[in-house]
């Protein structure tokens, strides 16, 4: 089913918890609301839920304005981080419980409750209680229930937060993949970045209730339209300088106390176009920063922290009174206080106006690099 | 510093001097109730004499029974836990769930009625029952109840139901907070309507809370005195609780037989204690809040 927001807006009294939001979500895509808490995720999938009314705009489900349908009628299953399952009840009835409203004939019921706890293999868990239940088996047991109605549109709200991380790895995979085989219209909700870049197959980023951007995980990984995208996508997340730009005879340079940098030519022409053109914002990922020798290198700059993740180091390094991280492959055999020669990948470096935040490689489609 | 041995042996004293003390007294009550006599904690003489209550009316047969006048109380207390119950349930969840004009000012009115002194009342009460006792049908009449209004039981039971509820409806709006609004919205998700998610999913998980409210209810109701006291007419009258048939013992004109006071009274509580007994650890749950459940 296709999902459509429309000027959606959700006002707690003076708190604009969704701003003018419009989106679409095709049939059978797998969907990420992704930003901090409070910024108006969780509201929006109540919204598509039926719990929440909006206060203006629509959504439709296939072209057909859904505002006034109350939850039930809806077709929609839900997880919710809490898990949300009945205590008094044991996993059987739980699962069975949207059937039993809908007044499904006991054989059938019965059928089908099997059917879906043992796609999530759970089975031989039907008449324990959640309380007898791990973490992760209740979290099964509200997927099933939410798949049981057979749903033309799936919701997760941070469904994986309360599970210790090498669950949480795998119930992403698991997750995935069901909804993949059930081509089922799939809204997730996270503020975990890896989670909704993983899943998804396009991630809506929000702010303040406001709508920051929606593409695909490479697409806002890359190309990231706003400041807050580009600090908020990645991890470890990208360093942010503040520069001056600077047109010369033989091209474009960007310029900070310590460093002065030639960028390309249609990085340049983009941001020379832009209203605010002295002053930029260079965002760079820590994986487009590399260690060279001194011949090659853009700056030199002291080790700070050296932080080991296994495969790569992420070392910080400091110089005059800005700071910048890399990555760089393990084992890093500088030492702490030690001075190194860094050069930074220029296709790769983001600009932004500073006062609007927005990418100035934005307008014309993006880069051409 | 204490060492660590020391320090439960300090916690028992500490507890076992008072409670020794309500015990004594429980005692004595029982070795009064089957003597003749006492001198302190000894008896002077075994009797069952003073028990004679249990099969005929110490005061004259026109009077009623103690059965009658336990019936009564039974009915009183059973009337005042069900309405308590099902007012402050429903009255809970809406304080808890729902956003309305005057929640917050509804709120803090409760407790301060909460914690107004009842006696102050007494005598605007009084004329209300007055009133009620003039409506047709529920007013007199009523069977077992008499009716809801002066001197009858169903009356008593109104007022106490008055003065207990605003107590009653903050306990079931602390048991509803407790409940997670994730399991109401799934189970509206799941497609219950409201009144269904409240009936079938809300209210089996604040059962201790509810068992608490009735016992905590039943028992205010069992012992009351002050309330029955004073919209009852006819000490020994028809309408009459086991806390007023207790009372006829003491008056100023006869010697008061202290024995059969004891053996009233603890026939009284002996109902009391077999209730307790059973329900205790529901009872601390009033204070301990919700079930936490699954998660």
């Amino acid at each position: 089913m296709k999902i459509a927001l429309e000027a959606l807006n959700k006002h707690f009294g003076k708190v604009k918890a969704v701003d003018s939001l419009d989106l679409e979500i095709g049939d059978g895509e797998f969907v990420a609301l992704l930003g901090p808490s409070g910024c108006g995720k969780t509201t929006t999938l109540l919204m598509l839920a039926g719990i929440y009314k909006p206060t203006s705009g629509h959504i439709c489900f296939d072209d057909r304005v859904v505002n006034h349908l109350l939850p039930k009628e809806r077709n929609i299953g839900m997880v919710f981080q809490s898990y949300a399952l009945y205590p008094h009840m044991t996993t059987f009835d739980n699962i069975a419980y949207p059937l039993k409203l809908k007044r499904v004939r006991r054989k059938e019921m019965k059928e089908r409750v099997q059917r879906s706890a043992d796609m999530m293999g759970i089975g031989d868990l039907l008449d324990r209680r959640p309380a007898q239940l791990s973490g992760g088996q209740q979290q099964r047991v509200a997927l099933a229930r939410a798949l049981v109605k057979e749903p033309a549109i799936l919701l997760f709200d941070e469904p994986l937060s309360n599970l210790d991380a090498k669950l949480r790895l795998r119930m992403r995979g698991e997750i995935k993949r069901l909804q993949e085989d059930l081509a089922v219209t799939a809204v997730y909700v996270t503020h975990d970045q890896v989670e909704a870049m993983t899943m998804a197959s396009r991630i809506a980023v929000m702010n303040y209730g406001v709508l920051q951007t929606y593409g695909a995980p490479n697409q806002l990984y890359d190309h990231p339209d706003t400041l807050f995208v580009a600090g908020f996508i990645g991890a470890p997340p990208m360093n942010f300088l503040e520069m001056t730009f600077k047109e010369r005879d033989d091209g474009f340079y960007l310029k900070s106390q310590a460093l002065e940098i030639r960028i390309l030519a249609e990085q340049g022409a983009l941001a020379k176009q832009d209203s605010i053109p002295q002053r930029v914002i260079m965002g760079i990922r820590p994986e487009n920063v590399s260690i060279v020798a001194e011949r090659d290198g853009d700056f030199k700059a002291e080790v700070y922290l050296i932080e080991p993740l296994g495969r790569e180091d992420l070392v910080t390094f400091r110089f005059v009174d800005e700071e910048i991280r890399a990555l760089v492959s393990a084992p890093f055999d500088g030492r702490i206080g030690e001075t190194i020669c860094l050069k930074l990948d220029k296709e790769k470096a983001h600009l932004f106006n500073p006062e609007t935040e927005v990418s100035v490689l934005r307008t014309g489609n993006g880069r051409s690099s | 510093m204490l060492r660590p041995k020391l320090k439960p042996v300090l916690a028992y004293l500490v507890l076992i001097v008072p409670s020794s003390l309500i015990i004594l007294g429980f005692l004595w009550l029982l070795i009064t109730s089957f003597s003749t006599r006492v001198e302190g904690l000894q008896s002077l003489g075994w009797t069952l004499n003073n028990w004679r209550f249990l099969w005929e009316s110490p005061f004259g047969p026109q009077y009623p029974s103690i059965w009658a006048v336990t019936l009564n109380t039974l009915v009183m207390s059973l009337i005042m836990t069900l309405i308590v119950v099902v007012v402050s349930s429903l009255t809970g969840y809406a304080l808890s769930r729902m956003k309305f004009p005057g929640r917050k000012g509804f709120l803090s009115l409760t407790l301060i009625l909460h914690a107004f002194p009842s006696v102050t009342l007494l005598i605007p009460i009084y004329f209300v029952l007055l009133w009620i006792a003039k409506i047709p049908l529920i007013g007199r009449d009523v069977p077992l109840l008499g009716g809801f209004g002066y001197n009858t039981i169903g009356g008593v039971a109104l007022v106490m139901v008055a003065f207990q509820l605003p107590f009653g409806i903050w306990i079931m709006k602390g048991f509803f907070d407790n409940i997670s609004w994730d399991m109401e919205r799934s189970a509206l998700i799941d497609g219950a309507s409201r009144f269904k998610v409240w009936w079938q999913i809300i209210m089996p998980n604040i059962k201790p809370g509810i068992a608490a409210l009735s016992i905590f209810s039943f028992l205010t109701a069992w012992n009351a005195y002050l309330i029955p006291l004073t919209f009852t007419a006819g000490r020994a009258g028809k309408s009459a609780v086991l806390s007023l048939y207790l009372q006829n013992f003491i008056s100023e004109s006869v010697m008061t037989e202290w024995n059969a006071v004891a053996a009233v009274g603890l026939f009284q509580l002996v109902p009391v204690v077999l209730f307790f007994l059973f329900t205790q650890e529901a009872l601390l749950n009033i204070y301990g809040g919700g079930k936490k459940g699954g998660v």
